[in-house]
């Protein structure tokens, strides 16, 4: 059985985060301060931000990479497809009433 | 049998001769469409994509493309050195797809890979990615991370338990599901994603749950919304009815007067929450009549009719 971890909402450095997806400190830390990607109250001198950051720093990598938009553009892609999403859902309970 | 390959330029929708720009176009046309960050859990954009990138990846490369325009689909074997192509290699793909089974969709893309980045406009993909797409700055050998999808029944979600995850590889992985995840919750596996390379650490396996649609149950948060139709004699009356509960059913008084549509509590009868606690469950009353009345109900409506002086419509 491996442990599973749920909903990462453990803070954890931008230091980690950027060691994960292999990508400077600096960057994550930009993007974080831009309102890009999630933070967490900290004490420490810098943000701290939620693990599944990670899969969103991921995301925006690939539509970075593969559509060739920026990252802010990929930032508000993320949030409208996860509207949709989210939208698609209700329609869904809505339909079923 | 074989599965023979679609024609790389059809796929992009291009002529034999295009230019490098005329084929980004239209991968990026394409990859607009059917990208699967843009249209999550669509398995068919997915497979779309899939080729759409494996024929880009060939197209855009003058190497490949040469050998792929001269050997056809042949072209990968010649490359490799191996001369005739071996019997039955059409069916191959390029890369092994690690495709899960038992309602256990991989998204597989090659995270841990960036192309050069020779795009322009705002551009801090050389930041972000430092060494790994122009030999900059720091250099991960870790094995890259896989999404995937998990779908659980609201039972599932609610209970949690295990789910035994069968890799492509052949590896098994139990999962421990623990009771109260929700739709859109993530299930992050360490060091279960792709291997490392160097002695370097495997990659992270995530699995985003999704919950089916329940046959009975609508569920809003924490809280689970049932139909319960009742009698009008038990909305005029009032009643104690048998209503379904996530965990069985339980009886429910139904208020004298109840009207279709209201609501009724069952507090602590919703789903599990991560950390402790239930949510509510909410019974909505729906009035429904007999749709085939014997003499003796039809002559009591009759009776109720005349000395009623209910007015529905004042």
């Amino acid at each position: 059985m491996w442990p599973s971890d749920v909903d990462l909402d453990e803070p954890v450095s931008c230091e980690s985060v950027a060691q994960t997806v292999g990508a400077r400190r600096s960057l994550v830390l930009r993007l974080a301060q831009q309102g890009l990607i999630e933070t967490v109250e900290g004490g420490a001198d810098e943000p701290l931000v939620p693990r599944r950051v990670v899969i969103r720093l991921r995301r925006m990598q690939r539509l970075r990479r593969d559509l060739g938009v920026n990252f802010a553009g990929a930032a508000v892609i993320l949030d409208l497809v996860a509207r949709i999403e989210q939208l698609n859902r209700e329609l869904g309970e809505r339909q079923k009433r | 049998m074989a599965t023979k390959i679609k024609d790389y330029y059809e796929i992009l929708g291009v002529k034999r001769g295009a230019s490098d720009d005329e084929i980004k176009k239209a991968y990026r046309q394409l990859a607009r469409k059917f990208h699967p960050d843009l249209n999550p859990g669509d398995k068919s954009a997915e497979e779309q994509f899939k080729q759409v990138q494996q024929a880009y990846d060939v197209l855009s490369n003058a190497e490949d493309r040469k050998l792929y325009d001269e050997h056809g689909e042949n072209w990968r074997a010649v490359k490799a050195g191996a001369g005739a192509p071996p019997p039955g290699w059409e069916g191959a793909t390029a890369q092994g797809s690690p495709r899960g089974t038992g309602g256990f969709d991989f998204n597989d893309f090659d995270f841990g890979s960036f192309r050069t980045s020779d795009e322009g406009g705002f551009d801090i993909f050389e930041e972000l990615f430092g060494g790994a797409g122009r030999g900059r700055g720091p250099r991960s050998d870790r094995g890259r991370d896989v999404e995937a999808q998990l779908e659980l029944s609201l039972e599932e979600a609610h209970q949690g338990g295990r789910r035994t995850l069968q890799m492509q590889t052949g590896k098994t992985i139990d999962v421990n599901i623990p009771p109260g995840v929700r739709d859109g919750s993530t299930v992050r596996l360490a060091a279960q994603g792709g291997a490392g390379s160097n002695g370097s650490e495997a990659g992270d396996l995530y699995l985003h749950i999704r919950l089916r649609q329940h046959p009975i149950f609508q569920v809003n948060g924490d809280d689970l919304e049932v139909e319960l139709p009742i009698a009008p004699w038990e909305a005029v009356l009032g009643a104690k009815v048998e209503a379904p509960t996530i965990d069985g059913r339980v009886e429910v008084t139904v208020p004298a007067g109840a009207k279709s549509g209201q609501r009724l509590r069952l507090r602590g009868q919703g789903l599990n929450k991560r950390k402790g606690g239930r949510g509510d469950e909410y019974v909505r009353l729906k009035i429904v009549v007999p749709t085939e009345v014997s003499a003796e109900e039809r002559r009591l409506f009759e009776e109720l009719k005349r000395v009623s002086q209910f007015q529905p419509r004042s």
